[in-house]
């Protein structure tokens, strides 16, 4: 069954065309790793899906239904698909555990006792239960990415959007992320992720898209992706990475 | 050193003006027990003084100004008036003298100031005890007045005496200019909270026509608060609405409406600036978890440019304390207009502007070392850079 249809997504900024024509279709359940260079267009297609930025044209579907057509339709659909930024994004003045309780109360009307329960229990997950008082200042880069994994767990969305998830940490924090998420991958919740860390997503996905200049140019297994590319340009890019 | 004893005399001008606050009790200077003899009664009241000064005629209310030797009539009428003074300061000669005056000559006893009172301490009162004779019936009555310092030439000395005399009114001056700029930053804080808004507020592609065009008023007409309150001096605005309209009806409550929009204007643009520095990840984070545009401004977006422009906000507190100074043109007697009353009474421009700056000095100073010190206590120093950030 797919949850996320996109049909000839277009996406420009002016007359800088970012997006040129993207058709996917992704399953429940699934695993999707997008890589490419920097400016491919990735992070964009990836921002359209919760219309962090708007299409263009061209029409995306959550579970059947373009959910771009009013406030409510819109926010509800953010509470299925939420995000985890390259940079956090953590609310800077709230603690860890506001941040995680913030969207269940405004959004979901949860009551305090609710959502304080759900927040612990998600911070045990990704291990971070001893932070829940602290402020996102006083946390290192890798506290924080997994302090945001948890606040997309909040929510308990359908599909979790990782926009380079650990492009921001030191090389050192990067592990403690990709754990994280490699846990998260058993639970067998959607996640489309933009990545430069071939080997995790060689080891994490289900599906492997190598997208060019604002389109799709090849998609498979991940086996097949890197191991045996077909197109000249997915073997130059991923020649890159072998040295 | 030199900086410790820069505090030492801002601490005593500090102490001086605050002893003179409060107000040396005033003797009562009308007398309850009148005397039955219309005749007494008539000399009581329409008795004059003479001063030194070319025999000017001094009324009883002129006694409460002592700085001259000066005379009192021995007779008035058919009533001899004979005088009593106990006081360090004056002495009544034994020997009655006669003065001329335009109207002719009249017999008086001199009464010679032995000495000024020092200005540190102040005035000095006394009591002249007058008794009214007309034939064997005799009447006492008390007059009372004040021995004042004679104002020094020189600038210490004539400071020290300004700021000793007139300290309660430098004190009252001061308290009116800090309640003025305090609350007209405070009410133009919560007023720019709403202009910032109305000026930032942003319609979506899924809104109707109208609502939209409400939206684009609305920034609009903040747009054009802004640029006419802060493009305009606020002594014009203060005379436009008072003088123009007579607002409120009372020149305090008109000034602290102009102190409080003048200081919304730019508390507004302060918050705008703000809000636009904060990273944008704050708003997508905000929006990505469901949260809608007014609840991530409410809960995100407000809580830390609110933060984040407080040393500037406090900085409009400090130039408003400043500014308050041209309120004194619609007649509010804060300090700068209660230091022009004072120079009207005892004409020392030079010493009394001097002392309303270290006045300034002193409550721009302390205000800024008191919002620094609250800045730190909320951790908002400049941090040191690391080499990570």
């Amino acid at each position: 069954m797919n949850i996320i249809e996109i049909k000839n997504l277009h996406k420009s900024y002016g007359l800088e065309k970012v997006l040129k024509g993207i058709d996917l279709l992704i399953t429940k359940g699934e695993i999707v790793s997008i890589i490419g260079q920097s400016g491919s267009g990735k992070s964009t297609l990836l921002r359209c899906i919760n219309f962090l930025e708007q299409p263009s044209s061209g029409e995306i579907l959550f579970e059947g239904k373009n959910h771009f057509t009013n406030h409510a339709n819109l926010q509800k659909l953010r509470t299925k698909i939420t995000m985890v930024f390259q940079s956090f994004n953590l609310f800077e003045n709230l603690s860890v555990l506001d941040n995680l309780t913030l969207a269940p109360k405004k959004v979901l009307k949860k009551t305090k006792v609710e959502t304080n329960k759900k927040a612990l229990e998600t911070l045990a997950l990704v291990n971070m239960q001893d932070f829940a008082n602290k402020y996102p200042k006083q946390l290192s880069g890798g506290q924080k990415q997994r302090v945001a994994i948890a606040r997309a767990l909040m929510m308990n969305p359908e599909v979790i959007l990782f926009d380079e998830p650990t492009s921001a940490l030191d090389p050192e924090m990067v592990g403690e992320v990709l754990e994280t998420i490699k846990d998260l991958a058993k639970t067998k919740i959607t996640m489309i992720i933009v990545t430069h860390e071939m080997s995790f997503a060689k080891e994490v996905s289900d599906r492997v898209i190598f997208m060019n200049e604002g389109v799709v140019h090849e998609q498979g297994k991940p086996m097949e992706i890197f191991t045996n590319p077909k197109e000249k340009r997915t073997i130059e890019f991923l020649s890159r990475f072998n040295k | 050193m030199k900086i410790f004893l820069g505090k030492a005399v801002l601490f005593i001008a500090a102490f001086l003006i605050i002893v003179n606050a409060f107000p040396k009790s005033i003797i009562e200077s009308q007398e309850l027990n009148y005397p039955q003899n219309p005749e007494i009664q008539e000399a009581i009241e329409n008795i004059k003084f003479y001063s030194d000064f070319n025999f000017q005629t001094m009324n009883q209310d002129r006694l409460n100004r002592t700085i001259t030797d000066f005379y009192l009539p021995i007779k008035y009428e058919n009533i001899e008036i004979s005088y009593l003074i106990v006081s360090e300061y004056l002495e009544v000669s034994q020997d009655s003298q006669i003065i001329s005056l335009r109207t002719g000559d009249i017999e008086v006893k001199k009464v010679t100031l032995i000495k000024s009172p020092s200005i540190l301490r102040g005035n000095h009162a006394f009591t002249i005890n007058a008794t009214f004779s007309v034939g064997d019936e005799s009447f006492l009555y008390h007059y009372y007045g004040y021995v004042n310092p004679i104002i020094p030439d020189s600038f210490l000395g004539g400071s020290l005496y300004t700021l000793v005399t007139y300290g309660t009114m430098f004190f009252q001056g001061a308290l009116l200019t800090l309640l003025l700029a305090l609350s007209g930053t405070i009410i133009g804080f919560f007023l720019a909270l709403v202009v910032a808004t109305a000026k930032m507020i942003q319609s979506d592609e899924f809104e109707s026509t109208l609502k939209k065009l409400m939206k684009k008023t609305m920034n609009r007409a903040a747009s054009l608060y802004i640029t006419v309150f802060r493009g305009t001096p606020m002594i014009v605005q203060a005379s436009f609405f008072w003088y123009g309209f007579g607002l409120f009806g009372n020149p305090l409550l008109c000034g602290l409406f102009v102190v409080s929009i003048n200081t919304a204007a730019y508390i507004a643009e302060i918050i705008r600036g703000s809000i636009q520095a904060i990273d944008k990840g704050q708003t997508e984070a905000g929006y990505s978890v469901g949260l809608t545009y007014s609840q991530t401004m409410l809960f995100i977006i407000f809580p830390q440019a609110i933060k984040n422009s407080i040393p500037a906000i406090g900085n409009e507190f400090v130039i408003n304390i400043k500014d308050t100074a041209v309120l004194s043109v619609i007649g509010i007697f804060e300090l700068f207009n209660q230091t022009k009353k004072i120079t009207g009474m005892h004409y020392r421009q030079l010493e009394a502007y001097a002392i309303v700056a270290l006045i300034y000095l002193v409550l721009t100073l302390s205000t800024t070392n008191f919002l620094s010190f609250i800045e730190r206590r909320m951790g908002m120093q400049p941090k040191e850079l690391t080499s990570s950030s």
